[in-house]
């Protein structure tokens, strides 16, 4: 039985600043994330042709592991993380992660060994729990998951991290259907119950190899949502319900910590900020400078509260300034360094609050997201921490009352907008607050629309 | 601290979105006529008990069943995707009217005994090694909803399979969606397996790391960046365009 958070880990949401959280964690090469500085987190993707074996795949991740050591050293700077999410192959193949794990941290340490960088190496195993026609997230292939984290965690990866999938097979369904209940179902309740399950079981890997259980992100589904929503002009899903989709995930991502995990989040949760004000954690985010990965409408508010700063992935190819896991990676660095001087001169809350007002207004995703409106639907999560339903259902209405309360001269909507989050707020008004109501009522409905929902066999319910 | 943030952005939606509502311009685009008009109307509201009352009376009325689906049921949902494509309503609205209009049609089919003839048929699938298919799941709906027949093979489809599916089938085109790097490159091999086959068949790719870039490099690949491309290139491909036009028409970068 995990405990709940019930409570947030700060006074007031002003106390949030980037750089810094309440319980950093350490790696084993020096570096400290949340404990007072921020550092860049370099992410990529091996070029295609690199996943036909495991000898390409090994030989990618050493070139572009040293290209960015080398790069860091070169332009001067003090702290670098990397971060390899896993290309199916080396999920599957528990020994082919574990193999570039340990060719990564063999380069870190001789870097740190020789210049005294300080470094960390983040590894998130693929959720490969997923069959042809359905999630399986319990049985086979959760145990060759589990095989994967312990042969990362065994080769040297500091950080342990995955993107699970829970709920999304009704997610995929809602979301293109405007069906708020399906998003609080998805996301909120099934979704945290699968993390409750697989974090419990990454933070037992990770105590045993004395690694640290990092975090998880919605990523399969908050960030569905956000990249269906996409820009301005793009027609395929309110910007209003996308941010409600948001919300309901911190909870969901939640449900890690209180399973374990002790951050750093997930770099693409953007609902990290929410999370943070309830656990205190470090979190990674990206924004203006994962550009090169995709779009999106927040790029300088979400440095807000970061304690590492990522590009979320680029394909390792060439660029005219080097390979561009160096060019994206100096970035990145740069970044991290005008976050510190803030802090080191005492404008870290100046420089945050400029990085807040540059996109509150651009979008309504952003305008909840921003720290003081992040921080008020963490406190709507924890009113009602012992219950997943409601604490979802009640990030959903948080993140509705905040945009309906926002000063329309400044947050300027649609009417397409506008109308979508009157009508999730009627549909959030004639929802239930029971939970065994919805968790059984939801069971039937979906069962019957939904073919790839088959609860005996995604959840062993 | 706070700001005016007029001098630093500008949401071009709210700029451009057009005085009338969308409900307007639907019921100015609905047949004149009963019971047209209405059934038109649930399928632009996604109602699919409504779309069946009306298809029921129309029937009582003596209609003619398969007919409908032509005459009625496809022109709703013209209405719909026409308003998509000028960027008046969302892709949910599309989800929401396809599915009434499928459910219609499945009616019509019942009551009927037969089926009319589909525009034309498409082979879609998601690339071997990857689970993600909502991309696939829209181009599919956005097909079906423009009067294609979709023989849809889902998720981590192998090669062998793609083949075989395009021999059985012999689909006027054929779709691939990807999100990820590693597993896009299998398009590559359904290409070359397809060319050794002698089967040439417009291949449309797209959705998450797919670009154009990658697509080029592959005879039969045509990149299709939205996903409301796939009926767009159908109809052009059923217009008579060849895999250069199509090409010309759909690789904007």
């Amino acid at each position: 039985m995990v405990k709940r958070y019930t409570s947030m880990a700060y006074k007031a949401a002003d106390d949030m600043i980037f750089g810094k959280s309440v319980y950093p964690v350490k790696a084993e090469l020096g570096l400290e994330v949340g404990a007072g500085y921020v550092t860049a987190e370099v992410n990529y993707a091996p070029r295609p042709e690199a996943g036909v074996s495991k000898e390409k795949l090994v030989s990618e991740y050493r070139r572009l592991t040293t290209d960015i050591m080398a790069r860091a050293v070169q332009v001067g700077f003090p702290a670098v993380s990397l971060e390899t999410e896993h290309v199916e192959q080396m999920t599957n193949n528990p020994t082919w992660g574990g193999e570039v794990a340990h060719v990564q941290k063999t380069i870190l340490e001789e870097y740190h060994e020789e210049y005294g960088i300080k470094c960390g190496l983040r590894h998130t195993p693929g959720d490969i729990r997923e069959d042809r026609d359905l999630l399986a997230l319990i049985g086979a292939k959760y145990d060759t998951l589990m095989e994967s984290f312990e042969a990362v965690a065994e080769a040297g990866a500091d950080f342990l991290s995955i993107e699970t999938m829970g709920g999304k097979e009704i997610l995929d369904y809602a979301i293109l259907r405007n069906d708020v209940p399906g998003l609080i179902y998805g996301i909120g309740c099934l979704g945290s119950i699968d993390m409750t399950m697989i974090w419990s079981d990454i933070r037992k890997i990770a105590d045993k190899k004395g690694r640290i259980a990092a975090g998880d992100t919605d990523c399969a589904q908050a960030n569905t949502a956000m990249f269906i929503a996409g820009g301005l002009l793009d027609k395929n899903l309110a910007h209003t319900l996308a941010i409600i989709a948001r919300a309901i995930s911190a909870p969901r991502t939640l449900a890690g910590y209180e399973a374990g995990a002790q951050g750093p989040g997930k770099d693409c949760g953007y609902e990290n900020t929410i999370v943070k004000s309830i656990t205190g954690c470090p979190i990674a985010q990206e924004g203006k400078t994962s550009t090169c990965a995709h779009s999106d409408v927040m790029g300088n508010l979400v440095m807000q509260c970061c304690d590492l700063w990522s590009n979320e992935s680029v394909e390792y190819h060439a660029e005219f300034g080097g390979t561009s896991v160096q060019c994206w990676s100096e970035s990145l660095n740069y970044d991290a360094a005008m976050l510190n001087v803030a802090t080191e001169t005492g404008n870290a809350k100046m420089l945050r609050d400029i990085l807040v007002l540059s996109d509150k207004y651009r979008d309504p995703q952003g305008y909840v997201l921003a720290y003081d409106n992040a921080y008020k639907v963490g406190q709507a999560i924890v009113k009602d921490g012992d219950d997943l339903f409601l604490r979802a259902k009640n990030a959903a209405i948080s993140s509705v009352d905040i945009l309906n309360a926002a000063d329309s001269k400044k947050l300027v909507m649609s009417k397409f907008e506008i109308n979508a989050l009157k009508d999730a707020k009627a549909s959030l008004d004639a929802m239930t607050d029971e939970s065994e109501t919805f968790m059984s009522d939801c069971m039937e409905k979906y069962k019957a629309e939904v073919a790839v929902f088959r609860p005996d066999a995604n959840y062993k319910f | 601290m706070d700001i005016d943030p007029s001098k630093i952005l500008i949401r071009y939606n709210v700029q451009k979105e057009k005085a009338q509502s969308p409900e307007e311009l639907a019921a100015e685009m609905f047949p004149k006529a009963e019971p047209a008009r209405t059934i038109c109307a649930a399928i632009f509201d996604g109602e699919e008990d409504d779309v069946i009352e009306g298809l029921e009376k129309a029937i009582e009325g003596g209609a003619d069943a398969i007919k409908l689906i032509d005459d009625v049921l496809m022109v709703g949902m013209k209405i719909v995707t026409d308003l998509y494509d000028q960027g008046t309503i969302f892709l949910p609205n599309v989800m929401m009217s396809a599915d009434a209009m499928l459910e219609g049609i499945e009616f019509c089919k019942e009551q009927g005994g037969s089926a009319p003839k589909p525009k034309g048929k498409i082979v879609c699938h998601v690339a071997e090694g990857d689970v993600h298919d909502i991309g696939k799941t829209i181009v599919a709906a956005l097909l079906r909803a423009a009067g294609f027949e979709v023989v849809d093979l889902g998720r981590d489809c192998p090669v062998d399979e793609v083949i075989a599916a395009v021999k059985k089938e012999s689909p006027m085109m054929l779709t691939g969606t990807a999100l990820m790097t590693t597993t896009m490159y299998a398009f590559k091999e359904v290409n070359d397996r397809l060319l050794e086959s002698g089967l040439k068949v417009p291949f449309q790719c797209g959705g998450g790391a797919v670009n154009q870039d990658f697509v080029v490099q592959y005879e039969l690949g045509v990149y299709g960046e939205e996903a409301a491309d796939a009926p767009k290139m159908a109809n052009a491909i059923l217009a008579g365009k060849g895999l250069a036009q199509l090409k010309e028409t759909f690789h904007k970068h």
